[in-house]
């Protein structure tokens, strides 16, 4: 009777213990969420490079963020390229031409198009942070990716969801609960880009990651590097600032 | 003896004569013309792409037809140039840089075309000024373009307003501007009228941050059928680790593959058409024979060899057929003529049409080769179904025939 007894629990614990792991993984990704969007909202100088079999090709940029929704960028040279901006807003995307001296929206069909030729398609500009609401999540194991230890953690789209990917999985720190890496993988189960963030620093008090690496698998010589060099996060910048008209004056 | 014989039989009974020759007639005169607008709709589509985009021989940067970027161009050079004046089968060379790009007008925007040509070369290979329906093309180094009306429309533009256009540059730039409209074109696609703009090489040039390259070279032939050879020279002549040179049946695989199902489908059809015409041309011979059955007793009772009997009658059918198909060639023609500069026009397939490109019109083809082919066709048809009355007559029993 009293063996019977411990196998219940036995039996109960484990069944416990399942949704337990699977809140554990909805938790290290809010987390890292919030650590993703608290460097979303603030201003700095970056450079973004363009790695192709033939040539590369550098822009330094300026940028402004407000959380996830909204985001302003500037490029500042070569001189070829200066002045071009990005806005996101929401879900909508627009791009101020210097030359044309005009503002030209993204149509839908474009979203999926590169960004300034980059690596970067306008939906990853846009994409929001529905990595919570939109996925499943499972942490599979604990892996070591630039010398610290991270949860490996599965998502899954939902079914009814809009993400383009069949499978997504992410590394993510233990200590600051920084996203590493991040695996895209299609529909067929080919993985298709990798996201590497590295050189974790300290900038403008807080601690991140200040380089971004875009990786297509399928393109041989195709990469692109988005670093930052200064950013803050003291200054709380109004959302107004990020309308179409502050597009073509912002400096 | 025997020819004339026949022919005298022939206008013995005028009407009966008739009937067979009519029978023939309107054989020919249908098969001539379904295989004219046959061949005549495939003929339009290989003219649709070549004249109007691709040219007959393409040069272009090694790569470039797998992935058409600005970055897989090329730097003109002078062999490319001598081509036209060492060549002589090559008439005109029109060179080209061309990307997509996104235009817009306001808060409206699409994905276009953008095509950088030299509007002088550009018009002996693909007549382009032909197309211009509105305003005027731009010269040599001039900032105007030319959209299709199309595009004007769906963006609500007209002459004399600018377009933006944003797009990906050579080696990563971002390519925008905003280029005056001075004028419009029209393409019978309608799929192609609403996505092209046209600049001059020097504007795409600039826009696109390519100085001195090019995307494509698009060769016109003094004569069409000779694209295999010339593509064949070229590759011995250029070095083709740096250049790919294409027909435009090769650049075009899709549209030789739906002209060849298309053809298979309509060997079947013609299949059909040849039995009915082959069962019509029976029933009027089988008619002749029984009506002529007492005659030919006659005959053989009074001494007639059976084989000079059928042999008369072997010309007798010779005749009709030959006249038959004679007559409905020389029908067929004018027809076909007709049709030809009077293409009939689709309205209620033009979107499936459009699908594949194709303008919705149906021209004609005139080739003597189809009325040569079909007359002789229907001619064999003929002259094997004559073998039931030529046999009826070498099994002629003369009692039994003259008894009815």
């Amino acid at each position: 009777m009293r063996q019977f007894t411990h196998i219940l629990w036995a039996i109960g614990l484990l069944i416990l213990s399942i949704p337990v792991t699977a809140q554990n993984a909805k938790d290290i990704i809010r987390k890292a969420e919030e650590v993703r969007r608290g460097v979303n909202s603030a201003q700095g100088e970056m450079t973004m490079t363009i790695i192709r079999p033939n040539w590369t090709r550098s822009m330094s940029m300026k940028s402004w963020s407000s959380g996830d929704e909204y985001a302003l960028i500037l490029v500042t040279a070569p001189a070829k390229d200066k002045g071009i901006a990005t806005l996101k807003r929401e879900k909508q995307v627009w791009n101020w031409l210097p030359k044309a001296q005009r503002t030209m929206k993204m149509p839908p069909s474009a979203m999926s198009q590169s960004w300034m030729n980059s690596d970067f398609t306008n939906d990853d500009l846009v994409r929001e942070a529905s990595i919570i609401t939109d996925y499943d999540q499972a942490v599979l194991k604990d892996s070591v990716i630039e010398g610290r230890t991270c949860w490996k953690i599965e998502l899954i789209p939902h079914e009814d969801s809009d993400i383009i990917w069949g499978r997504v999985v992410s590394f993510i720190d233990q200590k600051d609960y920084l996203t590493l890496r991040s695996e895209f993988f299609d529909e067929d189960g080919y993985l298709v880009n990798i996201l590497n963030a590295s050189e974790v620093k300290v900038m403008g008090g807080k601690t991140f990651a200040t380089r971004m690496e875009m990786v297509p698998v399928e393109k041989k010589g195709h990469k692109t590097v988005i670093e930052y060099k200064s950013l803050q996060f003291d200054k709380k910048i109004p959302e107004n600032y990020f309308s179409v008209a502050n597009l073509k004056r912002v400096r | 003896m025997y020819l004339t014989l026949a022919w005298r039989n022939l206008w013995r009974n005028m009407s009966r004569t008739l009937i067979t020759i009519l029978s023939v007639f309107f054989a020919v005169l249908l098969a001539n013309f379904m295989r004219s607008v046959q061949e005549g709709s495939y003929s339009k589509m290989v003219e649709n792409m070549v004249s109007f985009f691709t040219g007959y021989v393409q040069i272009h940067d090694n790569g470039y037809w797998d992935e058409q970027i600005i970055d897989n161009s090329f730097e003109v050079v002078p062999v490319l140039e001598q081509l036209t004046t060492e060549d002589k089968e090559i008439t005109s060379a029109a060179p080209r840089l061309r990307s997509v790009a996104l235009v817009a007008h306001r808060d409206v925007s699409r994905a276009a075309m953008v095509i950088g040509v030299d509007p002088e070369k550009e018009q002996l290979v693909t007549g382009l000024k032909n197309k211009v329906v509105a305003g005027k093309i731009f010269e040599n180094g001039e900032r105007s373009i030319l959209i299709s009306d199309g595009l004007a429309e769906k963006l609500g533009l007209g002459i004399g307003d600018s377009l933006v256009l944003l797009g990906a540059g050579y080696h990563g730039s971002m390519a925008n501007d905003l280029l005056p409209i001075g004028g419009l074109v029209h393409f019978g696609n309608p799929d192609l009228n609403k996505r092209i703009v046209y600049m001059s090489i020097e504007t795409a040039q600039e826009f696109f941050g390519a100085p001195n390259r090019l995307t494509d070279y698009a060769l016109q032939l003094d004569d069409a059928d000779k694209s295999k050879e010339i593509v064949k020279s070229l590759r011995a002549e250029l070095d083709t680790s740096t250049y790919e040179i294409m027909d435009w049946e090769e650049m075009t695989p899709e549209l030789i593959q739906m002209i060849e199902a298309d053809r298979g489908g309509g060997v079947i059809f013609m299949g059909i058409l040849y039995l009915i015409i082959g069962f019509g041309i029976f029933g009027t011979l089988l008619m002749m024979t029984a009506e002529r059955k007492y005659e030919f007793g006659v005959l053989v009772a009074i001494g007639m060899k059976k084989w000079r009997l059928g042999l008369v009658l072997f010309f007798e059918i010779l005749f009709m057929a030959a006249l038959g198909v004679l007559l409905g060639s020389l029908f067929a023609l004018p027809l076909v003529t007709y049709f030809h500069f009077n293409p009939i026009e689709f309205t209620s397939m033009a979107d499936a049409y459009a699908e594949f490109g194709i303008e919705p019109i149906l021209p004609t083809k005139i080739d003597p080769q189809i009325f040569l082919s079909q007359g002789i066709f229907v001619f064999f048809i003929t002259i094997v179904m004559s073998v039931y009355p030529l046999l009826k007559v070498l099994g002629l029993n003369p009692i039994d025939s003259m008894k009815a």
